[in-house]
């Protein structure tokens, strides 16, 4: 017989939810601002139930304009609050990305430490569901690569609450990136495996440390967000051809757990990343170089990485699947290693 | 006695159809009655579904499985 086990399965969005809430409740400085997160409970259902329970002046719809709200919280956190502000798909930075990354990721060190910026940009990325290229980027690298702020994704709704937890208490910028696939939204997707059992009471997931989610000893594949469970499902197809592969959950990108990726390349020899941001300059080349640049002999045989390609994001179905990693590009990357 | 977990004619105007978007208890597990079980959607809303009774749950219709106002999607024992 098997033994009961209290469930308590959640999927990403209500994770999300849950954590605002929890700390809502503790610290009146915590209010959120974005377009439809009021009554609607946000387009991919991110704050659902806040609008009830606190009220129109804590869960603030905007206008459409970027520029303007995101300015605005980059203030109310200058001066003492502690704002989460959402916008709704990160394609859309371009139009506010100077309170981001010349205002909310600078004011503190422009003060010389006298002004903390404790906000949250909660901002949603990841195709997959044929929304084309103005509303499926991943744009990881483009975040991670501007210093002054942190960057978060989280893989599973374990994740997703301590991560949000994390982020509302950290005195820095948090932008907190999730991927639509893994909401639990129905026309998105459904990625089933992030929908995963999640503790009622409050907890933080540290940023900076990555998970090894599966242990292997031939290859390490390393993602985030949904390339974790592209990299999963990849390991359970590699497992059937006699080949073990440990996959690391990196969680967050700034500040990065170079470590954890060395440690597991250490062992297995091999490299691949899986990353649905762009190819080039980006997250994948990042994690090559930080186990090249450290000791490059641990390597049997030269890293891979399965990547978005170098294209906008087409919106026809086939050619926007035939661009996106998948746990088969996955396995071709190691047949291509293999022999090493 | 065993409880079917019904779609209430209620949940949303008109008879369009669903989607079941998510499960929150597994099939067998047991579950105590008003606890959340399942998200059904409707043109991209979703709606909830809660536990009508105390029993280990037997899930009837999957995720990704269309469903109709009235149709039972699983079962409390």
């Amino acid at each position: 017989m098997t033994t009961a086990v209290k469930e308590r399965k959640l999927t990403v969005a209500r994770a999300m939810a849950e954590a605002v809430a929890q700390e809502m409740r503790l610290d009146p400085k915590v209010f959120v601002m974005g377009e439809d997160i009021g009554q609607l409970g946000g387009v991919f259902g991110n704050t659902r139930g806040l609008y009830d329970e606190f009220g129109k002046t804590r869960i603030r719809d905007t206008p459409i304009s970027e520029t303007a709200f995101i300015g605005a919280a980059v203030g109310a956190a200058s001066d003492g609050m502690r704002p989460i502000v959402e916008l709704m798909f990160v394609d859309f930075f371009g139009v506010c990305m100077d309170a981001i990354y010349n205002l909310m990721a600078k004011n503190t060190y422009f003060s010389g430490g006298s002004v903390k910026v404790p906000m949250v940009l909660m901002t949603s990325g990841g195709g997959g569901y044929s929304d084309a290229g103005q509303h499926s980027q991943c744009l990881y690298g483009t975040f991670a690569h501007l210093p002054g702020m942190k960057v978060v994704s989280p893989s599973n709704a374990y994740d997703a609450k301590g991560m949000m937890t994390a982020a509302i208490r950290d005195d820095n910028p948090v932008v907190f990136m999730y991927h639509k696939g893994l909401q639990g939204m129905g026309w998105l997707g459904t990625e089933a495996g992030a929908t995963v059992n999640v503790p009622e009471e409050s907890y933080e997931v540290p940023f900076g440390k990555a998970a090894v989610v599966r242990e292997g000893t031939d290859v390490t594949i390393v993602g985030l967000a949904m390339g974790v469970h592209n990299a999963l499902k990849a390991a359970d197809l590699l497992a059937k051809k006699g080949v073990s592969a440990e996959v690391v959950d990196l969680r967050t990108l700034v500040p990065l757990d170079r470590e954890t990726v060395f440690d597991s390349v250490r062992k297995t020899g091999r490299l691949i990343v899986v990353d649905e941001d762009y190819h080039s300059f980006g997250v994948s080349g990042e994690i090559i170089a930080s186990v090249c640049e450290r000791d490059i002999s641990v390597l049997k045989a030269a890293p891979r990485r399965v990547a978005y390609p170098d294209v906008p994001i087409p919106f026809s179905r086939p050619m926007e699947q035939f661009c996106l990693p998948n746990p088969d590009k996955i396995v071709a990357a190691f047949d291509s290693i293999a022999g090493a | 006695m065993a409880s079917d977990i019904v779609i209430a004619d209620d949940m949303w105007d008109g008879d369009e159809q669903a989607v079941v978007t998510n499960w929150f208890a597994s099939d067998g597990a047991t579950v105590t009655q008003g606890m959340l079980l399942a998200e059904i959607m409707v043109a991209k809303i979703q709606h909830e579904i809660r536990a009508p009774a105390n029993g280990v749950l037997t899930i009837v219709r999957k995720v990704d499985d269309v469903v109709s106002k009235g149709d039972v999607v699983g079962r409390i024992a």
